[in-house]
């Protein structure tokens, strides 16, 4: 089966400046994608470029199988977007909202009363259809927003950033929603600097910085691919010399930064290839060796510390 | 459900067009006609038109009387045939130029935001990337701003007619009223909208438009009254010769098209019709057999008629009489269609340029958005409703 977003080599340069570095992306349909790196990374240009506002300046962008730039109306009519900064028709009331971009769809008038009631029942706002949009809140407006995506039964739901500005319970419930339209089997391609809140909820995700992807893939793989090379943290009773010096010797294992004794506690810190099975056959010849261990663990690798390792930089100072 | 079913059917390129533009009408009305704000606004202009026309009335009335009965104390000859159609004509004139003065106004504040207002709150974005076109929200845009002054222009057309009730003016004359009126209604949108596509910021954009139409209004008679003023008197022009400025400055200038709407309805040479002959570059006016009309640039001779030269009294006096103080009894109430059909030709071919300029503006930068889209394969092996999956 082809894929639901395909872009190859796919180039976007501002006055000289390149926000997108060659990205290939690919996006099976089901998935949901989360496209992640610091801001100015090339998210937002990817995603733009996907929903036909902005053509690539190199390179090939297929949505559906349909080339962005040779048909961008057909495009349109495939996916929902929500832009990263976006505002609301605040004159109006919620399901005229709706029922606007349901005409700008074309959805025909027969179906709008109905999809409009499914959509706020989706997103949790049935009980505001006559409010303005103006009165509800910014997590309200959010959901309202993204209700308003899907007025034409998309494929593919490109949403850059859907859950910025908004505070944790909001979060969670724009999260909720994903889920559920990821249930109804929509693609979704989402972006987020913020690394747990897609670990969460993607299949899949893509690391890009500078305009490049750095690693794309199933989201499992891409932690096991940067688990094999962890930092190690081991806590010591015995002699922290002998130690060092047996770790030295063995395969695998890089550099060992030995702490200050603390009550006889001497903490090593060591970056190691190898996976959970290695390293518990580390741990096991190191106890045969003699070494007295009070404290063997892998520094927490979330999906925040392979960001740092990916990109080699703290997410929000790069720019 | 595979994508093609949930695209919907594709329509033919007019329909889609039409759709787009009402449904961003519906939508614009829909927040603009809300509450009570429009129905005030309408019924104050009213009431101002109203008001307006009474003033000249009360103004005018009593001196048309006294002209009517006692002749003009200025010329000492013409007695008025009718004092009411003096009064009609100050209304009309009064109107014209009010009007005129309000749409210049009011267009462009409908219109000078209403692309770029959607920029600055974020909402644009999500408007182009639907499937709709860009000509459609240009246009749609466009008719809902036009469409409270269109409504304004059209309540007041009651008020207009009063002038029939007076006489003064004909229906003739008020179709050509509001043809300049809806004419630079239109076209001054247009300007507002262009600027709203091409400007980032609302605040600048309507800068702009209310100095491109000070600009095309003002700007223009002062140009050509400037050029003028070198070429009259330059060294080499022969005597009697009338030279102006070229023409084709005051076709886009909706105040000289109105000016000459006005003029048709002087019951005396006045001030609309002195303007009117001087801006077409004629002598004040050309008289023959009894009749006078603003004539076409021409060789400085009327003067020079000698007295016995044409036929009958009346004629000869008045020849007289304009050669000494152009001030003469029109007799015949003269039509000349001269500016505001160029006008109105020229305000309609700048306003559609500027609408397609817009359509341009909108449509994202380098992707191609052809009004009628032949049907592409989809690039890859399989057709795109066979990739996604039910």
């Amino acid at each position: 089966m082809a894929p639901i977003i395909e872009t190859r080599g796919l180039v976007k340069r501002y006055d000289g400046e390149l926000a997108v570095a060659g990205i290939d992306l690919v996006v099976e349909a089901g998935e949901i994608y989360g496209l992640v790196g610091p801001n100015g990374a090339g998210k937002t240009t990817t995603m733009r470029i996907m929903a036909t506002l902005l053509a690539p300046t190199a390179g090939e962008a297929l949505v559906c199988g349909i080339d962005v730039t040779a048909d961008p109306v057909a495009v349109r009519r495939r996916i929902g977007f929500m832009p990263d900064f976006y505002g609301v028709y605040d004159d109006l009331r919620v399901w005229e909202y709706l029922d606007f971009f349901g005409r700008c769809y074309g959805v025909q008038p027969s179906r709008r009363a109905a999809m409009i009631g499914e959509l706020l029942e989706i997103v949790g706002l049935a009980d505001r259809r006559d409010a303005y949009v103006s009165a509800l809140s910014r997590g309200m407006q959010q959901r309202l927003c993204l209700a308003h995506t899907l007025v034409h039964d998309p494929d593919l739901l490109i949403l850059d950033e859907p859950a910025s500005g908004l505070d944790p319970r909001a979060r969670v419930e724009v999260r909720e929603i994903l889920r559920a339209l990821s249930g109804m089997g929509k693609t979704i391609l989402v972006s987020s600097h913020i690394l747990p809140e897609l670990g969460e909820l993607c299949t899949s995700i893509g690391i890009i910085d500078h305009g490049r992807m750095l690693r794309s893939g199933r989201i499992e793989e891409i932690e096991r691919s940067l688990r094999a090379s962890s930092l190690l943290r081991i806590d010591l009773l015995s002699d922290p010399r002998a130690a060092t010096a047996w770790l030295a010797s063995r395969s695998g294992v890089g550099d060992v930064i030995e702490g200050e004794p603390i009550g006889g506690l001497t903490r090593l810190e060591l970056p190691f290839d190898g996976d959970a099975t290695e390293q518990a056959e580390l741990l096991r010849a190191m106890l045969e060796a003699g070494h007295v261990v009070a404290g063997f663990s892998q520094a927490t690798s979330d999906l925040e510390e392979i960001f740092l390792q990916v990109t080699g930089q703290p997410a929000e100072d790069a720019a | 459900m595979t994508s093609v079913a949930v695209a919907p059917p594709r329509r033919s390129a007019l329909r889609e067009f039409t759709s787009s533009v009402s449904t961003i009408m519906a939508k614009e009305l829909r927040s603009r006609f809300r509450g009570r704000r429009a129905f005030g606004v309408l019924t104050l202009y009213l009431a101002v038109l109203a008001a307006i026309a009474y003033g000249a009335y009360v103004v005018v009335g009593p001196d048309a009387r006294n002209q009517a009965a006692l002749g003009n104390p200025f010329d000492g000859s013409g007695n008025l045939p009718n004092a009411s159609a003096t009064v009609g004509q100050a209304i009309f004139a009064l109107l014209s130029v009010f009007q005129l003065l309000l749409a210049s106004l009011i267009a462009p504040a409908f219109t000078a935001g209403a692309i770029s207002l959607e920029r600055e709150k974020q909402t644009l974005d999500m408007l182009v990337s639907t499937p709709m076109r860009p000509g459609g929200i240009v246009v749609g845009k466009l008719l809902s701003a036009l469409a409270f002054v269109v409504l304004m222009i059209v309540a007041a057309i009651p008020i207009s007619a009063l002038v029939l009730m007076y006489g003064g003016a004909k229906v003739d004359d008020i179709l050509r009223q509001q043809v300049v009126l809806f004419t630079s209604a239109i076209g001054f949108g247009v300007i507002g909208l262009f600027y709203s596509a091409l400007i980032k910021r609302t605040q600048t954009a309507t800068v702009l438009t209310y100095t491109t139409i000070l600009v095309l209004t003002l700007g223009s008679l002062l140009v050509w009254r400037f050029w003028t003023a070198t070429v009259e008197n330059a060294p080499g022009a022969g005597i009697g010769e009338v030279r102006t400025a070229p023409e084709l400055l005051l076709y886009p200038n909706p105040a000289v098209a109105m000016i000459e709407v006005v003029a048709n309805t002087e019951l005396e040479y006045g001030d609309f019709s002195d303007a009117l002959t001087r801006l077409r570059g004629g002598l004040p006016l050309t008289c023959d057999g009894g009749v006078c009309f603003p004539s076409e640039p021409q060789p400085f001779e009327v003067p020079f008629v000698p007295q016995g030269g044409l036929e009958g009294d009346a004629v000869n006096t008045r020849i007289g009489q304009f050669a000494v103080a152009p001030q003469p009894n029109r007799g015949l109430i003269i039509v000349s269609d001269h500016f505001w059909p160029r006008f109105t030709i020229s305000f309609w071919a700048l306003s559609i340029l500027l609408v397609l300029v817009s359509m341009r503006l909108l449509a994202p930068a380098g992707l191609r958005l052809p009004f009628r889209r032949r049907p592409r394969p989809p690039v890859g092996a399989e057709p795109a409703a066979d990739e996604v999956p039910a």
